[in-house]
């Protein structure tokens, strides 16, 4: 049973999307329907899976298929864990562009490239195979140019192709770090690597060349610039690239590979957390002097980025179970941060924070949505960021990397700096320009349920936290 | 060799030429059209009956040659594909009836060409047979008398004959080594003075003269030329299979029965795929006219055909002729496309079009997955191809030549991306707004050619197990 469960989870979004296209041609509401069907479907199935894995269960499926291409699905805790936050945040996501899409053209792409994108992420969650990691890791690169590109203006496209040669130059080298990973130990297969891992440890090189596909697509220096370019994207596609989604992949094949399967030298423990340290450092400065409200959240996320890097590649437990936390909390509030973004964008027609202001009188919801996310972004208690925050510092002063922790709280500090300036310029002083209206009910509806989850999962923390230690006990073997 | 894939060419060209007068001229589509379903379907029937082991049916009415093995079965199969595709796209580029007809008998011709070099057992059949589809296709390309494509023609003529007196000064040496031109007595003599210098210099003088036909550098100065100003079905037709069957195919064939996989071989086959690799995909990134972009493109591609069989190992070689299947198919694709937008706007500069796919959605989506393949994004096939050949390169070693590839395919990507931006993707042109799909059978053609692309990459299981790995065994036993 959940095995079929596994195969519609990737399925149906997959299959689907490629039906919406023909859908939309005769009726605009029911592809919509259809769309959020498949996405919830998928989420539906993940959470569906929760009992079972929480039982110390791993469903998977396998196909066998020739030159060592087996396709594989398997679900473990992080699996699942990833599978339900992303589908989570990308149902929203589809239910704010109801209102935030619905009169543009080409809307029958859109809807067909997020919903692939989904699947395709789903795809890479579940994938207990190197090739089809890195096929559904292409389709998710693939469907990401076509929605940068979305208003097809000659920038936009510019940028869209921008975006894609740095992923997939990225992808091409991780490519190659298989290649050697394959060579060394005859299979794709992550349980046989893992397998044939345990005695010898992977070669510094192949570390190295896979390292590069996953920063840049998780977007961290020196391969972050293709982020602030891509917000030139609707609202709900940067939302869904940006926070929830397509950063986080790197993420989490980082925690798949590097924490799951591979055993790395130790060299390893102190040059990811600097280059993260680096980024977080970099990007945060960045956005406190950028003026293009997007740009700035965007930034912000090479930023928090960094932190779950920290978390992750600081060696011990408590680190990584604060990464895991922040990958929730930080898609959450992230994605929130960036629709609300776009419904100011939308209903007063710039993103220059210099010709906006006081825009906390007219669309109150949003501006208090935007703080409740900004906060939980931040790390202010009783928000989820704090918690995981306070973890993934823990972490790395456990370990002894005072120096870093360092950087990391110097880090922590300009975002709060800048995300206030930004809330300061946008919602507060005097009104420039015409006064704006709120924004559709589907679109405050969306914004508010990521500002109320935001919240409420930092007041109930223990439920994510006991997941994120489960997902950390299964993931040492213990 | 009265074999029937010979045979029914010429059957057909015959009925194309009863004096019927007019009837025939305006019936010389259908004729054509039916002729080539006709022998696909053929194709299939022997195809199954050879994997069923009882080709006795065939073989009773015609005394088929059964030199007719896997390869052989895919590379007729793609040479009737691809002109099915070039038939259906002269139907509308070309618009004058008398110069349809004569394209039409050509073409005829030329898959009578191909199909006898796909059988051919012995080296100077093969040559002639090469001969005839290069002769039907400098006439092909120099149909319409324009300066430019009477250039390119020329250029083709002089090199390619130039390519004939190397393969035919081989050809004498080989022949005097063994006394006989068929593969088999060939090689044995090869086994046998194998290192003598003047059969190696007769080798090299021969895959040289390859090269030239296949179109990959050093020897690559006529083919943009060609491609270029050939008309649309012709350049369908030149790009998707005839340089492949006369250069790539022949070399791979060659190589496996006749040259032996040797050491020297191999590297030069590796240096020269990677060299065309390289100066395929940069040469393509500067180009403004799509049909010149695509044929540098074809360059580049050829080369990883090429970098494939010249790692000398099973699973190279299968990728090589994966990619072969791969190529043939976007390739046609993709000059379908660049044929369709020059039907309806009458532009071939890039820089003067923009946003085309908002009024011409099949031509926009099936140029986005020819590309998609091309430049080795999964799921599509090209992708399997590609990484086929690289594990193949890295598992035999040669580590440079796999990172070669891989950072070439980046490179690919870049200009078909720059393409897509210029001609599809984009808010349309004013000045182009009017325009719309280039007719029905742009549309069939592509459709149909994506629907393989797109298949082939999806079930790719299912194709290397029954078309690659049995054509495979056809090189290596």
């Amino acid at each position: 049973m959940d095995n079929v469960i596994l195969l519609l989870i990737v399925g149906i979004p997959i299959i689907g999307s490629c039906i919406l296209p023909y859908v939309g041609r005769m009726s605009a509401g029911l592809r919509n329907i259809l769309a959020l069907g498949f996405v919830s479907a998928s989420l539906a199935g993940s959470l569906m899976l929760v009992p079972d894995v929480l039982a110390g269960k791993i469903p998977s499926i396998t196909f066998s298929f020739p030159l060592g291409c087996n396709f594989i699905l398997c679900a473990d805790r992080l699996a699942v864990f990833m599978a339900i936050v992303s589908s989570s945040v990308g149902a929203v996501v589809i239910v704010y562009s109801f209102g935030y899409i619905s009169h543009y053209r080409h809307q029958d792409e859109y809807y067909f490239m997020v919903v692939l994108f989904l699947g395709a992420m789903m795809g890479i969650i579940f994938s207990g195979n190197l090739i089809f990691l890195y096929v559904f890791w292409e389709i998710t690169a693939l469907a990401s140019w076509r929605l940068i590109g979305f208003y097809r203006e000659p920038r936009d496209v510019l940028r869209a192709d921008k975006a894609f040669l740095v992923t997939v130059f990225g992808a091409f080298v991780m490519l190659l770090g298989f290649l050697m990973l394959y060579n060394q130990t005859g299979s794709f297969d992550l349980a046989a690597i893992k397998a044939s891992l345990k005695t010898n440890p992977l070669p510094d090189m192949a570390v190295f060349l896979i390292l590069i596909g996953i920063l840049s697509k998780s977007a961290t220096l020196p391969f972050h610039t293709w982020l602030p370019d891509a917000g030139i994207a609707p609202s709900p596609v940067t939302a869904l690239l940006h926070a929830a989604v397509l950063v986080k992949i790197g993420v989490y094949v980082f925690a798949r590979l590097f924490l799951v399967t591979f055993t790395v030298s130790g060299i390893w423990h102190t040059v990811v957390p600097w280059v993260a340290a680096i980024s977080a450092l970099v990007s945060a400065g960045a956005a406190l002097v950028d003026t293009d409200m997007k740009r700035i959240i965007a930034y912000s996320t090479v930023s928090q980025i960094g932190f779950i890097f920290l978390g992750l590649s600081v060696g011990c437990p408590v680190g990584a179970a604060g990464a895991l936390l922040f990958i929730l909390m930080h898609g959450l509030a992230k994605g929130g941060l960036f629709l609300c973004a776009g419904i100011v964008e939308h209903n007063t027609g710039t993103k220059n924070i210099t010709r906006l202001g006081g825009l906390i009188g007219t669309m109150p919801v949003t501006a208090v949505s935007f703080l409740f996310c900004a906060f939980s972004v931040m790390g202010i208690p009783p928000f989820g960021g704090f918690f995981s925050k306070y973890l993934v510092l823990a972490g790395a002063v456990e370990k002894g990397q005072m120096l870093v922790a360092f950087t990391f709280l110097a880090g922590a500090v300009l975002t709060i700096l800048y995300l206030f300036r930004l809330f300061n310029m946008v919602f507060l002083g005097e009104a420039k320009g015409a006064p704006a209206r709120e924004g559709s009910p589907v679109m405050v509806l969306s914004v508010t349920l990521l500002a109320a989850l935001s919240l409420v999962s930092g007041i109930y923390i223990n439920y994510p936290a006991h997941f994120a230690q489960a997902i950390v006990k299964q993931m040492s073997g213990m | 060799m009265p074999s029937l894939v010979i045979l029914v060419p010429l059957i057909a060209l015959l009925i194309l030429n009863l004096p019927l007068g007019e009837v025939m001229r305006k019936a010389s589509f259908w004729v054509a059209l039916g002729f080539f379903i006709f022998q696909t379907v053929l194709l299939f029937c022997h195809h199954f009956r050879c994997i069923c082991g009882s080709e006795r049916f065939i073989n009773s009415f015609f005394g088929m040659d059964v030199s007719v093995d896997h390869l052989s079965f895919m590379v007729m199969f793609l040479v009737n594909i691809v002109a099915l595709t070039s038939l259906l796209v002269a139907r509308h580029a070309i618009k004058d009836s008398d110069a349809r007809f004569n394209f039409i008998n050509l073409i005829v011709i030329a898959s009578a060409g191909m199909n006898g070099v796909t059988v051919a057992k012995d080296i100077f059949s093969l040559y002639v047979f090469l001969e005839v589809t290069a002769v039907a296709l400098f006439i092909a390309i120099a149909l319409q008398r324009e300066p430019r494509a009477l250039e390119g023609a020329f250029k083709y003529i002089l090199l390619s004959s130039i390519a004939t007196v190397m393969m035919l000064t081989s050809i004498a040496v080989l022949f005097f080594a063994a006394g006989d031109t068929s593969f088999a007595s060939l090689k044995s003599a090869l086994q046998v003075s194998g290192k003598s210098p003047v059969l190696l210099a007769a080798i090299g003088v021969f895959i040289c003269g390859l090269f030239i036909k296949g179109g990959l550098v050093p020897f690559h100065g006529w083919l943009p030329d060609a491609y270029s100003a050939a008309p649309a079905p012709v350049s369908v037709l030149l790009a998707g299979i005839v340089t492949k069957v006369s250069g790539i195919y022949t070399l791979m064939r060659l190589v496996a029965a006749v040259f032996g996989f040797k050491a020297a071989v191999c590297d030069v086959l590796l240096f020269g795929g990677t060299l065309s690799i390289l100066v395929g995909a940069f040469a393509a990134l500067g180009q403004k006219d799509f049909k010149r972009m695509l044929a540098y493109s074809s360059i580049s591609q050829v080369g990883y055909i090429i970098v494939g069989l010249g790692t000398g190992t099973a699973l190279g070689i299968a990728g090589a002729i994966f990619h072969f299947f791969n190529h043939a198919i976007f390739k046609t694709l993709l000059f379908v496309n660049a044929a369709a937008v020059e039907e309806s706007t009458g532009l071939r500069n890039m820089n003067k079009m923009g946003g085309l796919s908002s009024r011409m959605p099949v031509t926009g989506a099936t140029s986005v997955m020819a590309l998609l393949s091309n430049a080795g994004i999964p799921p599509l096939a090209g992708f399997w191809s590609k990484v086929i050949i690289i594990i193949a390169l890295w598992v035999s070693g040669r580590y440079a030549y796999a990172v070669i590839a891989i950072l070439a395919a980046v490179v690919t990507l870049a200009y078909l991306l720059i393409m897509q931006r210029k001609v599809f993707f984009g808010n349309i042109r004013p000045e182009l707004d009017g325009t719309k799909e280039a007719g029905p059978g742009y549309v069939i053609a592509s459709v149909v050619l994506a629907a393989i692309t797109v298949g082939a990459g999806i079930f790719f299981p299912y194709v290397f197990d029954h078309v690659i790995i049995p054509a495979r065994s056809a090189l290596l036993p």
